[in-house]
């Protein structure tokens, strides 16, 4: 019964570019009016996943399901989908009504229907009056919410959005994540949305899908993903960490950077090889005296919201966040309390460097 | 008729002054401009457009309207429509009668502008396509097509006109295949078409290289857009490769009509005298029967219909952002 409400299914899907692997053997499934996010550093094959959906790529192999039937013969111009592009690609000889009134003129709209329609995609993105502007001369955000426009005015079954934020000022971009996010909610289109800003991800999601060398990390809600990151290189990529390689001594006891902690996880075996991650919020700056580690304060900058402490311990870097400061060159104490360090497996061992340059 | 060709001596003053100023100024823009208005620089170039654009046509204006002896005329325009009137001088009044009333000149006007538009919409026709295919970045062809276009320039216009000389006569390359395969000769020159050809020939890449550079310059995701949007490959084309390559259209038909009109010398070759064209009337005004006053009236005239047609075209592209030459 659970398949039925999968809207797409990606099984098996793999991609060679001239024998090069851009995505390897990705399954995926994307649930009726969800809000599902593509995340990943550049060159993790998400925009060739979004892509492929699209139709404007064809998969090396794999099925690509629509409502359980196979749709990877099916031309992009006939999918149930519409894109929203990184750069807009905004039709520069059309103004902004014939724009966004481009698909329904393909399908032979009556002209009033399609003057409705437009008109209240337009009340939609906060652009009413601006029918009959050029493309080019509205502002980048402007011109963002015409292309949104463009292709929910065809109301998709999917929007699939490119990094549609990336060319946006910080401000502009968090404006925009709240407005795609209420739209999303009030019209329940399926979204698909690819981003390599984590912050992003986490703002606006159902689901979150960490992509990396064409594999698959981990999926889950943002939550999930953020305090159970599979591994660490999802948890280097989703927020700050503090990431060293340890030993699990036993069961809720590991050793890392020179000593010993308890911790809460469990079932990996003794004297095994491990990733410990530390998240920069969850180190308390105590009292030399009474802390796991003392350290020297190497250096501490102003972030706004918290200062973030860089914290020497030996030869281990702590990287610390905390809304109280200490002077840099004091002698501190750390503590970690069990439940905040996160074990979990190394990474598959060619992958291992990749993860270490990431670090 | 004897013509004195040599100008009075404040010609040549005027000019070798122009020439000084231009040295000097191009001199003063090399060094650092200190108190130099910025201005000033192009004032080398204003000297140069004076010097070899404008003063030239203010001389063929002079002599469009004058007459042998320097007299303010108009006949050099009524010879234009009524060119037998020229005829009847050389032949007398008494066999007037027995040349054909009608303007030679003005059919072979009419003739050259309809030459020069069936050659630019035979080039566009052929040339879009050309373009389209040298423009798709799929298609591994592009680069060596862009080549094919390229090096018949690398040979002399006359040169490449006379080589289809050797093609198309009665005892050309083509008739001799022909023969060989046992069909009989054909007549393929001394014809307009022929003509047609030598000028879609020449002026093809004129046509093709401005689309070529509109149509690569088009940000691939429009198309994608497209077809995202419901356009099949063929409206995509249509609804959007196509209008968004308009200003090389308009250039390409600027760049191809304007060498057309004034053509000469491929009628001469390929057409067998039968089918003079209005540039090459000019010329053999100027050259043949050293008539510069006559010469210069029709060279006037022709102008004319250029910046007719360049300010329709204008219209047409309205942003103006076809090739500069528009």
């Amino acid at each position: 019964m659970i398949e039925q409400e999968h809207l797409i299914d990606l099984q098996h899907i793999s991609k060679d570019y001239d024998g090069v692997t851009v995505l390897d053997d990705i399954n995926l499934y994307i649930r009726k009016k969800e809000f599902v996010t593509l995340l990943g550093p550049s060159g993790c094959g998400k925009t060739t996943t979004l892509r492929i959906i699209a139709g404007f790529e064809t998969p090396s192999s794999g099925k690509l399901l629509f409502e359980g039937k196979d749709i990877l013969d099916i031309p992009p111009y006939k999918r149930r989908v519409n894109t929203v592009f990184q750069k807009y690609a905004l039709f520069p000889h059309l103004n902004v009504f014939d724009n966004i009134a481009f698909g329904l003129k393909l399908k032979k709209m009556p002209k009033d229907e399609i003057k409705r329609r437009v008109q209240s995609m337009l009340e939609l993105v906060n652009l009413t009056g601006y029918e009959k502007r050029h493309v080019d001369a509205l502002s980048g955000g402007q011109q963002q919410r015409i292309a949104i426009a463009r292709s929910l005015v065809n109301e998709p079954e999917v929007l699939l959005l490119d990094e549609p934020l990336g060319a946006l000022d910080l401000k502009l971009r968090k404006e925009m994540q709240l407005e795609l996010k209420s739209m999303q909610q009030r019209l329940g289109i399926t979204f698909l949305y690819v981003t390599h800003d984590q912050e992003e991800a986490l703002t606006m999601s159902d689901t979150i899908v960490v992509m990396r060398d064409g594999h698959i990390l981990q999926i889950g809600d943002p939550k999930h993903i953020y305090d159970e990151p599979a591994n660490a290189f999802v948890a280097d990529f989703i927020g700050e960490s503090n990431i060293f390689r340890g030993t699990m001594v036993r069961d809720e006891l590991v050793a890392f950077a020179g000593r010993e902690f308890p911790c809460v996880d469990f079932g990996f075996g003794e004297n095994v090889p491990v990733d410990v991650v530390v998240r920069p919020e969850d180190i308390t700056v105590v009292g030399e005296d009474v802390g796991q580690l003392v350290g020297t304060i190497r250096s501490v900058l102003f972030k706004g919201v918290h200062y973030e402490m860089i914290i020497d311990c030996g030869e281990y870097t702590f990287k610390v966040h905390s809304t109280t400061m200490q002077p840099q060159g004091s002698r501190v104490g750390l503590s970690i309390v069990p439940f905040n360090i996160h074990i979990m497996r190394p990474m598959d061992t060619p992958k291992r460097e990749a993860a270490d340059d990431a670090v | 008729m004897r013509y004195n060709v040599s100008l009075p001596w404040w010609a040549y003053a005027v000019m070798g002054l122009g020439l000084a100023v231009f040295i000097g100024l191009v001199g003063l823009s090399i060094r650092r401009n200190h108190g130099i208005k910025r201005s000033l620089f192009s004032a080398p170039y204003t000297m140069w457009m004076i010097l070899f654009t404008i003063l030239p046509c203010i001389l063929i204006a002079y002599y469009a309207f004058t007459d042998t002896a320097g007299n303010f005329t108009l006949d050099n325009f009524r010879t234009f429509w009524d060119s037998n009137s020229e005829m009847k001088k050389l032949v007398g009044e008494e066999y007037a009668a027995s040349i054909p009333r009608g303007t030679v000149n003005v059919d072979t006007l009419v003739y050259s502008l309809w030459m020069a538009f069936l050659c630019t919409v035979i080039s566009l026709l052929l040339g879009y396509p050309a373009a389209l295919f040298m423009a798709d970045r799929q298609m591994k062809l592009g680069a060596s097509i862009v080549v094919l276009f390229v090096i018949p320039m690398w040979m002399n216009f006359l040169l490449r006109t006379i080589a289809w000389m050797s093609l198309l006569e009665d005892n050309g390359l083509i008739n001799m295949m022909l023969n060989a395969m046992g069909f009989k000769s054909v007549r393929l020159m001394y014809n307009s078409g022929a003509v047609l050809l030598g000028m879609v020939y020449n002026y093809l890449p004129f046509m093709v290289f401005p689309i070529y550079t509109s149509l690569s310059k088009q940000n691939p995701s429009l198309h994608e857009a497209a077809a995202d949007l419901g356009c099949s490959p063929m409206q995509t084309l249509t609804k959007v490769t196509m209008p968004l390559s308009l200003p090389g259209v308009i250039s390409g038909i600027t760049m191809v009509f304007m060498p057309s009109v004034t053509t000469f010398f491929i009628p001469r070759v390929l057409g067998g005298g039968n089918t003079m064209m209005f540039g090459d009337l000019i010329e053999s005004k100027f050259l043949t029967e050293g008539n510069w006053n006559g010469g210069s009236a029709l060279s006037l005239i022709m102008m004319l219909l250029i910046l007719i047609s360049l300010s329709i075209l204008r219209k047409a592209d309205p942003n103006g952002e076809g090739s500069g030459i528009v």
